[in-house]
């Protein structure tokens, strides 16, 4: 059983780093949410059924391990070769305005709290508002209020 | 929002640039020991369980006992202890059973009510522990008060042949219920510090989850 749920989790392992990304500062901080989600989705793995997909599934874990049971939220400021790796844009398609408002919008999500940010990661997926809704357990219409106030927030942050 | 759009694309574009762990690596990180609240409410509310008894089991504590039978209290403890240890295993039974209704596959807030009524439990749990040293504070005191010669039944008999009995008695009642208010308070603090810390994060996040839903 270990060996498929490696397998499948070595396949989508996109999608934990993606969240790490979100929540964490440096590198440290990447690898043990990395660790703490692994061990969560390998304890839930059991009652995985396959009724939905792997992918969809790990969502769930994964942000409810990053906003509720992750305890150590080490406030430290992103270094800089962290900072790289996050802000790249492929050299065909440089752009640098584009460039620079992009860094400014990763810099104004993190500042969000945590579970702001999790509905900006599920719309980052690209997920629609019933699977945001039951991810986090509000209603649809809340949803979209709310991730309409988000990104009024961010409006905020970006131009003070 | 444009600048939205603009993130989300660049955000599908980025799986390019995440770190790849290998199977190896994620396979050592599977035996890893958890560090998540729920890991440590578990063992902390285990430890709270099982503190208040490991105490009797020190033999100063066991002669102290003596003292409460010696002042005529012999049997209140007797019944405060079947009374305890039946409230102990209630809510022992309790603990477990909201303990294991904990899911990571539960919606947010639903995780995060699950984890904070397990949390409740245990809180209930030392309410009543702290009511009950209190409370016994208090017999004692008034035990005291009651009893023609306190200091022979607490056993230091052999110092009080030149002292007001009177002022004795008063001065040991007094200082038995502020012994009994500092203890309290005490472990009280300690114990809602540790958990205020552990529970800090979750504590806000679920606050911001349930007002959404306002």
């Amino acid at each position: 059983m270990e060996h498929q749920f490696v397998t499948e989790l070595e396949c989508n392992q996109n999608i934990v780093h993606k969240v790490c990304t979100l929540y964490t500062n440096d590198r440290d901080s990447h690898n043990d949410l990395f660790q703490e989600i692994t061990i969560q989705l390998w304890k839930a793995y059991p009652k995985f059924r396959g009724e939905s997909k792997f992918s969809t599934w790990m969502y769930r874990v994964a942000l409810n391990t990053a906003i509720t049971l992750y305890r150590k939220s080490k406030k430290s400021i992103p270094t800089q070769d962290y900072e790289s790796v996050m802000f790249k844009i492929t050299a065909d398609e440089y752009d640098p305005t584009e460039e620079q408002q992009l860094k400014l919008m990763y810099n104004a999500v993190k500042q969000l709290g945590d579970v702001d940010k999790a509905l900006v990661f599920l719309y980052l997926e690209d997920k629609d508002y019933r699977e945001i809704a039951e991810t986090l357990g509000i209603s649809e219409v809340n949803a979209r209020v709310k991730m309409n106030r988000i990104k009024n927030k961010l409006k905020t942050i970006l131009n003070p | 929002m444009d600048e939205l759009e603009l993130l989300k694309r660049d955000w599908q574009k980025k799986d390019k640039q995440l770190p790849q762990l290998s199977f190896d690596e994620i396979y050592k990180m599977i035996w890893k020991k958890s560090s998540s609240v729920v890991k440590w409410i578990f063992f902390i509310s285990i430890m709270e369980f099982l503190v208040p008894h490991l105490i009797y089991l020190v033999p100063s504590m066991s002669k102290n006992l003596a003292v409460w039978k010696d002042l005529g209290l012999g049997n209140i403890l007797v019944i405060s202890n079947v009374v305890q240890y039946s409230v102990v295993l209630f809510f022992i039974f309790q603990f477990y059973k909201r303990y294991r209704e904990i899911s990571t596959l539960d919606n947010a807030k639903k995780l995060m009510s699950n984890i904070l009524k397990t949390r409740k439990t245990v809180k209930y749990y030392v309410i009543f522990c702290l009511s009950l040293i209190f409370i016994s504070f208090i017999v004692m005191a008034v035990g005291i008060y009651l009893n023609e010669d306190p200091m022979t039944a607490l056993g230091y008999g052999y110092k009080a042949e030149n002292i007001n009995p009177d002022k004795l008695k008063t001065t040991l009642v007094a200082t038995v219920v502020v012994l009994g208010v500092v203890v309290t308070l005490v472990m009280g603090c300690i114990y809602f510090l540790l958990y205020g810390i552990l529970l800090k994060k979750l504590n806000k996040n679920y606050k911001e989850l349930k007002e959404m839903d306002i």
